[in-house]
């Protein structure tokens, strides 16, 4: 299989899946906002962006299994990248929170960051090693 | 790492893509190995060995 073809198939489940990541999160919060719903629904409709995610993730697995060891390689940097941020971010104000009265900080956030850090990471890597 | 690998592929006059496609990796992959960016695992080099007919120290050797 091509990288083309690996791209193709990823996106294909990558983008749709943030999408409804993206319109369950909203309709979820927006729910939330109305007294009248009941947490248990709120509960079982956070199954759906946690799905989501899921299938992103496997979508993300998939790609890098099918790329060859170079651009694999990269991919897996810019992982490893990501990770190391938010874990920081993470632990470091988990610390300040634990200390201090600094403001709380919502863990839904770490995978938007993720995210972001990732996908610059990657852009910055495929860059330095010329890949485009 | 460095290695004859351009050279190899020019004598052929193969571009990088050409090459990529009968090792089933990419050109941007092949890229790299020439540039002395990325030296590739051993199954790829002797996938590369097998495919010029030369042992793998011939094509690749120490910076050194």
């Amino acid at each position: 299989m091509t990288t083309n073809q690996s791209s193709t198939r990823f996106f294909k489940i990558f983008v749709p899946a943030m999408l409804v990541y993206i319109i369950t999160t909203a309709g979820i919060a927006a729910l939330s906002n109305n007294s009248n719903t009941s947490n248990y629904l709120l509960y079982s409709l956070t199954l759906l962006p946690t799905g989501a995610i899921f299938v992103a993730f496997w979508a993300q697995w998939r790609f890098a299994l099918e790329l060859d060891e170079f651009l694999r390689l990269i991919q897996i940097k810019g992982a490893f990248v990501g990770i190391a941020f938010v874990m920081i971010i993470a632990s470091g104000w988990g610390q300040l929170e634990r200390l201090t009265d600094v403001p709380r900080f919502e863990v839904f956030w770490m995978l938007p960051i993720f995210w972001s850090v990732q996908g610059l990471a990657i852009t910055f890597i495929s860059k330095r090693e010329g890949v485009f | 790492m460095k290695n004859h690998l351009k050279a190899l592929r020019a004598e052929r006059g193969w571009s990088q893509a050409t090459l990529g496609d009968q090792l089933d990796v990419s050109r941007q992959t092949i890229n790299a190995i020439e540039g002395g960016r990325y030296d590739p695992s051993l199954p790829l080099a002797f996938k590369i060995a097998g495919l010029f007919q030369k042992r793998i120290e011939e094509i690749f050797h120490n910076d050194d």
